[in-house]
């Protein structure tokens, strides 16, 4: 993993771990920013020196101050610049002539504000690129390292966090007081809390890396309300995950669908801004929570307890109900009931009540105590169909909560498989709940959360056990062709191209095309239709009819000469008839694709993320029906069929009652074409392949209409 | 009036306002950065330059003058 220059760790290694720390604009009066980094800094019990910088007062919460951060004469890590954005620039600027090189940059007044604001963070890049500095924010709530090394917050956070393994990344620094609160009740503890604000210079991208060599961090958490280089991101996620093994959770919000209905494609208007940052999360493998509960429950299941061989999970409960609750869940979320062995259901049927269920979800009765939970638990674990164990408890007269939790901390700590446990209620079940959080067993107020939870683990897990293989290009395209043809359209002022003009880029990188005529006449028509060949499929060819059957400009099943020339008429009636402004290029003749399943493939360049491929299935409901998968560019053949899987309208392709298994393996083969085509000519800006018609398994697909926008 | 008077008159009034000593203020020096000035002086600066020199001044541009000597240039071009 490469990711960071040595200049750059370097440079975020000391706003993390400082030995020396300037507050430059720090003031004594209390409720301010300035005021409370300081004093919070100094509170943090922080192992390294600090020296507040103001130009009148001599000392701020009884440490001495300097005028200026050219007077301190100590050498500085780390300067935390906390003035008034107009003179933010002045600052940084001295901190370049001492020499320092790790900046954090807490006020705020720049990009976001516009104007003036845009100028002077401008101002602060110009610098900071001129000293070697590096900086977060502005416009940032500041950093938080737990480390006991260190103990570092140099943030207007209230209060400290717990340590703990969890790195979390903010855009927004508000949100960051939030869920530090919200952790804080929940005993989840931070190994570093960031909020990178505008992120002028340090970005996501940059601090991804740094967490992902940070020892300390075992998941890494991150907020973001916009993604200014997806691939970049992509990138980043991919080379941690693979070579560190860290979770990657993220929150994404603002999931604005401007734009898309500006398209001029069935792709462009069907691939939102959100189902491709989506696609692409889940394609680089980072596991996308919509909600910060969704969030944190996920990340203490990394946390806190080892990741699960396989999905078999045992179901230890004192209630019915609840254990059939679970049950669902988990069938829900892809997991398995594990089947104990014949070892466990003797040492159940022995040492459980009579009325007890032996079988998964085991029901240890409502008159269980924590001896009882012991022994289900313990064999539970100790069974080798058994990769992980759900421990329900409800409440009950005879049930003492807390010795039951402290039991289940115990047995877990014996083994080397997760445990997640729900104690269903509120009040009664607290302390129990509390005793669990403090010993960093997984707590879930619903089963849901749980399986939810188990599952995002055990498919991360399959993930670093089957890592995916990188896409591999096909050698027989020719890009040169297709870059030209596409540069000759743009030459002539064209943005959109004709299937006719399409089919040619789309053969030159192996796609399917049937071989096509265009002709301007009946006469034309009526002498090419034997060589085509019949039956055959006449279109309109006109760049002002983009969707050709709204108004009947395409016919298909023509079957002689004659037929042929009396159609070419008629296609131009009708299209004169609904659109008389409309230019017309000709008629296409083609021979007809037998009968097939219809499916559409698309391309659409997105602003974040590049060129994004889209699979649905086809036809002219497309954007009705709107079963489509995405996935950026170039892709693989293990995504291909995982796209193709995606879809709810799969099972048709796959063979199902009397419909016969389609040619997946030529689909997979197109879609991964098509991606190395969008990868290679990223002037494409939508493209259309639609209907793309998928034969019998063995007889191939074919494309029977095509556009492409540049 | 000329821009000697106004500029001592200026500094007199920095000096009230901020409570420092005449001498420590400089021309060129930044309310903020040089002078420790927060944003509540600021405000206060702008009250105090308005009675010293009876004039009125729009708060949001005399807001974004900086310096002892951007200060002098803002109000002489008033007084004019």
């Amino acid at each position: 993993m490469k990711g960071l220059s040595a200049s750059k760790t370097d440079h975020l290694h000391k706003i993390f771990y400082p030995e020396s720390v300037a507050i430059v604009g720090a003031n004594r009066v209390p409720g301010t920013v300035p005021y409370d980094i300081l004093i919070n800094i100094l509170r943090s019990d922080f192992q390294g020196a600090v020296f507040p910088v103001n130009p009148r007062e001599r000392a701020i919460g009884g440490v001495k101050t300097y005028k200026y951060v050219l007077d301190i004469p100590d050498p500085i890590d780390l300067a935390v610049l906390v003035y008034p954005s107009s003179v933010c620039h002045m600052a940084l600027q001295q901190c370049g002539e001492k020499g320092i090189k790790s900046v954090i940059i807490i006020s705020a007044g720049f990009r976001e504000i516009g104007g003036v604001g845009i100028e002077r963070e401008q101002k602060l890049i110009e610098i900071a690129r001129k000293h070697d500095i590096s900086f977060i924010g502005p416009n940032c709530l500041g950093v938080i390292n737990t480390d006991p090394a260190v103990q570092l917050n140099a943030s207007f956070a209230r209060e400290m966090p717990e340590n703990g393994n969890i790195g979390f990344l903010s855009q927004s620094g508000a949100l960051c007081t939030a869920v530090l609160d919200y952790a804080q009740a929940k005993h989840i503890g931070f190994s570093k809390f960031i909020s990178f604000g505008n992120k002028a210079d340090v970005n996501e991208i940059d601090l991804l890396y740094y967490l992902g060599k940070d020892p300390k961090t075992r998941v890494i958490l991150i907020y973001l309300e916009e993604i200014s280089n997806g691939q970049a991101l992509m990138k980043a996620a991919r080379e941690i995950i693979a070579e560190t093994g860290k979770p990657i959770l993220a929150i994404k919000s603002g999931r604005t669908e401007a734009g898309a209905s500006a398209a001029a494609s069935h792709t462009g208007s069907l691939a939102g801004s959100d189902d491709i940052c989506d696609a692409a999360m889940r394609q680089a493998g980072i596991i996308r929570c919509r909600s910060i509960e969704e969030m944190f429950n996920t990340a203490i299941a990394f946390a806190y307890q080892p990741l699960p061989e396989n999905n078999r999970v045992a179901i230890i409960t004192n209630a019915g109900g609840p254990g059939v609750l679970t049950t669902d869940a988990s069938i829900q979320e892809g997991l398995r009931l594990a089947k104990f062995s014949d070892d466990t259901t003797a040492m159940f049927k022995k040492t459980l009540p009579k009325t007890a269920n032996i079988k998964n979800p085991v029901d240890v009765i409502g008159d269980a105590r924590a001896d009882r939970y012991n022994i289900a638990l313990s064999q539970a674990f100790k069974d080798p169909n058994v990769d992980g164990v759900f421990v329900i408890l409800t409440p009950q007269s005879m049930t003492d909560i807390e010795t039951i939790a402290r039991e289940v901390v115990t047995v877990a700590g014996r083994f080397d498989k997760p445990i997640f446990a729900s104690f269903m209620g509120e009040k009664d079940v607290a302390a129990g709940i509390d005793i669990l959080q403090r010993n960093k067993i997984p707590h879930y107020t619903l089963p849901e959360s749980m399986a939810q939870a188990f599952a995002a683990t055990y498919r991360f897990k399959q993930r670093l056990t089957n890592p995916e293989k990188p896409f591999a290009p096909f050698t027989d395209v020719d890009k040169n062709l297709a870059n030209k043809l596409l540069q000759e359209a743009k030459k002539e002022g064209k943005t959109y191209l004709s299937e006719f003009e399409a089919s040619k880029i789309l053969a030159a990188y192996g796609l399917p095309v049937v071989e096509s005529r265009i002709v301007k006449s009946a006469r034309e028509a009526e002498a090419n239709a034997d060589e085509v060949g019949y039956p055959l499929v006449m279109k309109v060819m006109s760049d002002d009819v983009v969707h050709k059957s709204d108004f009947q400009g395409v016919v298909l099943n023509v079957k002689s000469k004659e037929e042929a020339a009396k159609v070419f008429d008629r296609i131009l009636q009708n299209v004169r008839k609904h659109q008389p402004e409309a230019e017309i290029d000709g008629v296409l003749m083609r021979k007809m694709i037998p009968a097939g399943e219809e499916v559409i493939l698309g391309v659409k360049k997105d602003v974040a993320f590049g060129s994004v491929v889209m699979f649905g299935m086809g036809g002219i409901f497309v954007e009705v029906i709107k079963d489509v998968a995405f996935r950026v560019a170039p892709l693989g053949k293990e995504q291909s069929l995982k796209m193709i899987k995606e879809i709810k309208g799969a099972p048709l392709l796959f063979g199902m009652r009397n419909r016969p298994e389609r040619d997946v393996d030529a689909l997979e083969e197109s879609l991964q074409r098509l991606s190395q085509l969008a990868t290679d000519c990223p002037q494409i800006k939508e493209l259309d392949i639609n209907p793309l018609i998928v034969l019998e398994k063995g007889k191939g697909c074919f494309i029977a209409d095509a556009r492409i926008i540049i | 009036m000329q821009k000697d008077e106004i500029k001592a008159r200026v500094k007199k009034v920095i000096a009230q306002v901020l409570g420092i000593d005449e001498s420590e203020i400089n021309d060129e020096a930044n309310f903020i950065f040089d002078l420790g000035a927060d944003s509540r002086q600021s405000l206060e600066l702008v009250a105090a330059f308005e009675e010293e020199f009876d004039i009125e001044m729009d708060e949001d541009k005399a807001l974004e003058v900086q310096t002892v000597s951007d200060a002098v240039d803002f109000i002489a071009q008033i007084l004019v």
